[in-house]
């Protein structure tokens, strides 16, 4: 297809791509024919006729927009007639046009209306007698507003819809002149719509514009758009903050960039208000009597180096802790794990990568030798199949699922593994239910199968795979008492359901596999992620282009922040802590000597909270998270709390934790930093600043630069984030190759070693990160999980995220917008189980667990299956994760967040 | 004057819902004598017979086959779609294959299939056409008792099954590729052109689409023989035509003749005459994407070259009669309102352009001043509207309104 030819366009010889559209090679080369319903994300559509050519000396006129390329095309674009012809349409356009322009959106009609010099009613011969009647502006919709008498009817919002966010919600109504666009039924507001805006962002001429902020927002008015990167999850889509009277009114999302490609969600689009929110910290408070007073920098960072100083003498430094975060920079959180490691001395460092993917990067290290996704996000559309266990990838991944519904309409088969009704299920070839903690021998029932009926990739075997078939047989022996009927009874899955996948799996060339919070928050959570590598590698379905497994990761910079030290094990690039040269290596560069960096790896996340229960951890500081509500065991976390000698919390708003600080210190958030996030395909993404920040809050990093000098250590002077990303760069040989400059367009894909090096898309083609260079098998058993249904508590409790929600939804509450959708928590009880508790839908109900009780209420549905309820966790009114308990895996550390034994009782 | 009974010759005689009825009138000969050919052979003899589609555009039939039987399919599958979905104002010629001879139809339909190698058949017919739906549903369901379809119809063992499938009463449902998009159960919205339905048609496999007259004709071609077909007609237009006579004519019907018959013939002979002793004033041809010829085209022969040569057209054969006492405005006005009832909207040109000149319609009919400048911007917004729109609905207004122009300006103006 990359053939080049030479075409002609009015005279001009254009080498062009054999198969290419040739309105857009028109447009990319300068040549402006004007069109209205063509986007080159969408196909082709010729609805408005405005890119009419003629073709090799015809009189025919034909759409350019649906014109593919061929050597020695010659094209007319420009002569009387068709320019005739245009100004005629675009009179006909606006005969039936509703021409009020109201400034707050672009306007390509009234664009090309100017162009036409059509503006002046006297220069145009076409005039309706009769007005067209269309329906009234529609506002249902908490994001946007669709006024069909601005509609031009071009179906960029239908195929947005459609083809790229894979929805399907918009379609025309009526026909003829009273065509418009409908949302579902007809009312927006009340359709499947969720809100993602990729209708907003494509339509033409302000028939569908966002909601907020529309009488205020004047595009002639707007001062600077700034291309930062998404800080809701981790797909890392790039966007434009539009800004107005410093104020951010807009976002977008950059077209013809990755990952994203202007796809947004509508977290993303629509839920950024919280950035100017009057609730942010805008000053230092420093606990004085119980009760939180403003104070200077001076005293609240004093006070603070005074304390640390203290502790340090009297407890020496394993009496510290920090939170880094998933939220900030990875050059914040470079530095902060540099201060906790140079300046507190010790490695007790985590952040909340261990509450969500620590299994699955714990597996992976062990199977493959590198712990992060192995391709790319948008290899899903590429895929002949699609494999998504325990993640509901729609509301989790939004970007990314549309991705993978591309790849489902070109003909890749989706398998669904989740205990629990997700909306990818209707997008999938074969669901499999299994009960909750049960992964491992499902797995092991579809590696039986694959064995038993020899859909092995032999040749992978031999080649990369440690001990080979020898590696194959051992697995075989585990995987032998799993067959499709043994598994069915562990899993509650058909055992025809269990053949069926297993040969939908294997006999694919190109599988891609998306792993969730499902697989990884168990104490099993490594197993279960072993065992699915085992299922890839047999099959030969890793270390290949576009395929492999992948753990979408859940928060904006949860891979940053992991990459860049935030753990209590490793220093940057994963560089293990213990190591000595890496030590020395470090140490030279942090400019101290080796003996001062602690060899002894540190606590972990959910460890951290239990060392500071039994009293040995005096003081914490923690950057932008909220433990008191995301970790497990919560009454037992507030115990910790109050048990500190000293708290400092480092946020952009007052939260759960903050309650327990003696020092908050106000952050600036995303919108007002440059930096770094790395996203789910490791690919480093620029954050730039794009307004100041309030009142007195200041950058992470500075913050912790001020209290290291204040503690006696002098950091380097960085003039600017971009110092502080060399520096990490120069001993995280993954980044090595890695600079801003070169990531001022698009984003890098780590591992990039060097300078020239153009990024990597798919790890492990040649080998994997192992010390042999090869994958190992490691073949693991079904256990019982201690924690089951009693009769006291007879029910199996999953938590998880919503679409409209974030983390501990500090950021997404504070959107109107947001919360529109959803505002509170509920429990999903089957209906089976609802009848046998007399509880109805919206009952209030008590959740109790041995560890505590919290109140909701009840939504019943079929979503979930018998003996298993749902929570989501976001809300703090209704905090799960009292009932959660903080048994860990053994190998990852990660708690145990999906299984829970609860009972339901109506209050 | 007699009709040449080709393609109607059973009509009145056979039982419609009965197979038996059908093989007392030598049903089923010609699928036996396909049977015995390579699917090549078949495609030959109907591209050598001359057959062109009868559902307006006269496009060659065997080319289209072969063109569809040539054609790659990506997954295997090949369709066969029978446009049933008679719309045009003034014709009704499918609806009398379909309620009395639907046997035919479908030995039509198995044969194309088997010689393009389709597996799968639909016939895609106007909602409103109940009696037909009935037959067929019977007729169909009789095939597959009988063994004609189901498993192992061809004689290579593959199988051939047809489905019905009803439209919702659109107009532009009928024009192919509309179809394939309603038929695969999208709304009723054209798409662009190329990839033709024989090189990627329903479901993007290649599809033959051919009109019910066209497929109800196959039979006797392969029964007999493309130059016993040659014989009839004249050149370039071989065989028979069903014209439908309706409007100011003493016999409205559906009547098949060889074609170079001429409008005097048909009208005169045929239809007997203009009834209530008024005068013939015009002949819209094809119906409503048709074109008015006046009584200076009575010796039009009727065929596609010597149509062609004046500008006109045969269309689907509708034949609607104007005496001297119908308003040319008032009825073009009629034409222009189902156009502009029919757009689907998806084109700009066709969505505003069929509101627009119902507009200046309405315009002349009020009896404005400058009529003439108004005329020349209708024709200029046809002409517009023809060069740019997407399917052919937007394409249509500008033949019939030409054509009242060149005939009866003077009534306009």
């Amino acid at each position: 297809m990359s053939n080049k030819v030479k075409i002609n366009i009015d005279g001009k010889e254009i080498e062009a791509i054999e198969g290419a559209n040739l309105l857009q090679t028109a447009l990319d080369n300068g040549i402006e024919i004007p069109n209205l319903c063509y986007h080159k994300k969408l196909s082709p559509t010729g609805a408005c006729r405005l890119c009419l050519v003629k073709l090799n000396d015809e009189d025919k006129m034909t759409t350019s927009c649906s014109t593919k390329i061929t050597e020695g095309l010659k094209v007319k674009a420009f002569d009387d007639d068709l320019e005739d012809h245009r100004k005629m349409l675009l009179e006909y356009y606006l005969a039936e046009h509703n021409e009020e322009y109201d400034g707050s959106h672009e306007d390509e009609l009234l664009e090309l209306t100017k162009r036409y010099g059509l503006e002046k009613l006297e220069n145009r011969e076409v005039h309706f007698v009769d007005k067209v009647e269309f329906p009234l502006k529609d506002v249902s919709s908490s994001v946007l507003t669709y006024d069909a008498t601005k509609c031009i009817k071009c179906y960029r919002c239908v195929k947005a819809c459609d083809e790229v966010q894979g929805k399907g919600v918009l379609s025309m109504t009526e026909r003829g002149i009273t065509t418009s666009v409908l949302a579902g039924d007809g009312i927006w507001g009340e359709s499947e719509c969720d809100g993602c805006g990729e209708c907003v962002q494509l339509c033409p001429t302000g028939a569908l514009v966002e909601k907020s902020y529309q009488d205020e927002l004047k595009i002639d008015k707007i001062d600077r758009k700034v291309k930062t990167t998404c800080p809701y999850c981790g797909v890392g889509c790039q966007m434009e903050m539009w800004v107005q009277d410093e104020k951010i009114m807009r976002v977008t999302g950059v077209e013809g960039v990755m990952p994203n490609d202007g796809r947004m969600c509508v977290k993303g689009r629509f839920g950024y208000h919280y950035v100017q929110s009057g609730d942010r910290l805008t000053s230092p408070l420093i606990r004085k009597n119980g009760e939180f007073v403003e104070a200077s920098w001076d005293e609240a960072l004093d006070l603070i180096a005074n304390k640390f100083k203290d502790i340090k003498k009297k407890h020496g430094s394993k009496a510290f802790a920090g939170y880094a975060s998933a939220k900030c920079t990875n050059e914040d959180n470079y530095i902060f794990q540099r201060f906790i490691r140079q300046v507190l001395g010790i490695n007790n460092l985590d952040n909340c990568a261990r509450l969500c993917h620590a299994s699955t990067v714990a597996a992976s290290q062990m199977a493959l030798g590198g712990g992060a996704g192995s391709n790319s996000i948008e290899h899903y559309a590429q895929a002949d199949l699609i494999y998504v266990t325990g993640n509901n990838i729609i509301e989790t991944h939004p970007v990314t699922a549309t991705y993978l519904k591309e790849g489902k309409a070109a003909g890749a088969k989706v398998i669904v593994v989740d205990p629990k009704y997700t909306k990818l299920v209707r997008y999938a070839d074969i669901w499999l239910q299994p009960k909750i903690g049960t992964d491992v021998a499902l797995l092991n029932g579809l590696i039986h199968v694959i064995l038993r009926d020899n859909l092995i990739d032999l040749k992978f075997i031999k080649n990369r795979i440690e001990d080979g078939e020898e590696a194959v047989q051992r697995l075989a022996k585990v995987a032998d008492k799993y067959t499709p009927e043994v598994v069915e009874s562990i899993t509650n899955v058909k055992a025809e359901d269990i053949e069926t996948a297993a040969f939908m799996y294997a006999n694919a060339k190109k599988p891609m596999v998306a792993t969730g919070m499902g697989m990884s928050q168990e104490v099993t959570g490594v197993n279960n992620v072993l065992s699915l590598i085992n299922m890839a590698l047999i099959t030969g379905g890793s270390g290949i282009k576009g395929a492999g497994i992948n753990p979408p990761r859940g928060q904006n910079n949860v891979q940053g922040v992991s990459d860049v030290g935030g753990l209590a094990g490793t220093y940057p690039g994963y560089q293990s802590v213990a190591d000595e040269t890496v030590r020395e290596k470090i140490a030279k560069v942090w400019n101290v000597e080796k003996e001062d960096l602690n060899p002894k790896p540190g606590h972990t996340a959910v460890e951290i909270m239990q060392k500071a229960h039994e009293g040995e951890i005096k003081a914490m500081y923690i950057m932008g998270e909220n433990p008191l509500i995301s970790d497990p065991h919560l009454s037992h976390v507030e115990e910790a709390m109050e048990k500190l000698d000293f708290l400092v919390v480092q946020d952009i708003f007052m939260n759960d934790t903050s309650v327990y600080a003696d020092v908050i210190l106000p952050a600036a958030s995303f919108a007002e930093k440059n930096g770094t996030f790395t996203n789910s395909d490791r690919r480093v993404n620029r954050v730039r600043k794009v307004i100041d920040s309030p009142g007195k809050a200041k950058d992470d990093w500075r913050i912790v630069v001020e209290i290291a000098e204040r503690m006696g250590v002098k950091f380097p002077d960085y003039k600017s984030e971009s110092e502080i990303f060399d520096e990490l760069a120069s001993i995280t040989p993954q980044y090595a190759g890695i600079s801003w400059e070169r990531i001022e367009h698009e984003g890098l894909q780590w591992p990039c070693p060097t300078k020239d090096h153009p990024g990597t898309s798919d790890m492990f083609l040649d080998k994997y990160g192992t010390e042999s260079g090869l994958a190992k098998i490691f073949p693991v058993e079904h256990v019982e999980q201690e924690e089951r249904a009693s009769e006291k508590y007879p029910l199996i409790l999953n938590t998880g995220r919503l679409l409209y929600h974030y983390h501990t939804a500090t950021m997404s509450r504070r959107s109107d917008t947001l919360t529109e959708f959803v505002n509170e928590a509920f429990i999903e009880l089957n209906d089976i189980d609802a009848v046998k508790l007399d509880i109805k839908e919206g009952d209030k109900v008590k959740v109790s667990s041995p560890r505590g009780e919290i109140e909701t209420n009840a939504k019943i549905s079929d979503e979930v299956a018998e003996g298993e309820v749902f929570m989501p966790w976001h809300f703090n009114e209704s905090k799960v994760n009292y009932l959660v308990r903080d048994e860990l895996d053994p190998t990852s550390k990660i708690p145990a967040y999906k299984l829970t034994a609860v009972r339901v009782d109506k209050i | 004057m007699n009709q040449t009974l080709i393609t109607l010759k059973n009509i009145n005689k056979v039982n419609p819902e009965s197979i038996n009825s059908y093989y007392d009138y030598n049903g089923f000969k010609a699928f036996n004598r396909a049977k015995a050919l390579m699917p090549k052979e078949i495609i030959d003899i109907v591209e050598d017979s001359g057959l062109r589609g009868r559902g307006g555009a006269g496009f060659p039939t065997g080319l289209k086959m072969k063109f569809t039987y040539e054609a790659k399919s990506k997954d295997g599958k090949k369709y066969l779609v029978c446009n049933a979905d008679e719309g045009e104002p003034g014709t009704f010629k499918d609806r009398q294959i379909m309620e009395k001879d639907p046997f035919r139809l479908l030995e039509g339909m198995i044969i194309a299939s088997y010689a393009i190698g389709a597996n799968k058949a639909y016939i895609y017919i106007r909602g409103e056409y109940y009696l037909s739906i009935k037959r067929l549903k019977n007729a169909i369901e009789q095939c597959y008792h009988a063994g004609i379809l189901g498993e192992e119809a061809f004689p290579n063992g593959e199988s051939l099954d047809i489905e019905i499938r009803k439209g919702a009463g659109s107009y532009l449902c009928g024009e192919e590729l509309t179809l394939l998009e309603s038929l695969e159960g999208k709304r009723g919205h054209p798409r662009i052109k190329p990839p033709f339905p024989a090189q990627q048609g329903l479901f993007k496999s290649p599809t033959l689409v051919n009109n019910v007259e066209t497929l109800a004709t196959i039979p006797s071609i392969i029964r007999f023989g493309h130059s016993w077909y040659k014989n009839y007609g004249v050149e370039n237009s071989a065989g028979t035509k069903i014209f439908n006579l309706s409007g100011d004519i003493n016999n409205p019907g559906s009547y098949e003749y060889e074609f170079g018959v001429s409008l005097r013939e048909m009208i005169y002979e045929v239809g007997g005459g203009i009834p209530n002793g008024k005068k013939f004033k015009a002949a819209l041809l094809g119906g409503a994407a048709g074109t008015f010829v006046d009584e200076s085209m009575l010796d039009l022969s009727l065929d596609y070259d010597s149509v062609k040569k004046v500008n006109a057209t045969l269309g689907s054969g509708a034949i609607i009669v104007l005496d001297d006492s119908r308003d040319m405005k008032d009825f073009l006005r009629n034409i222009l309102e189902f156009f502009k009832h029919e757009s689907c909207g998806k084109c700009t040109p066709c969505r505003v352009g069929t509101k627009r000149i119902l507009e200046m319609n309405e315009k002349l009919m009020n009896g404005v001043e400058n009529k003439e400048q108004i005329v020349n911007q209708m024709q200029k917004e046809a002409k517009m509207m023809f060069d740019t729109s997407l399917c052919p609905l937007g394409q249509s207004p500008i033949m019939p309104l030409d054509s009242a122009v060149k005939y009866f300006k003077n009534e306009l103006i």
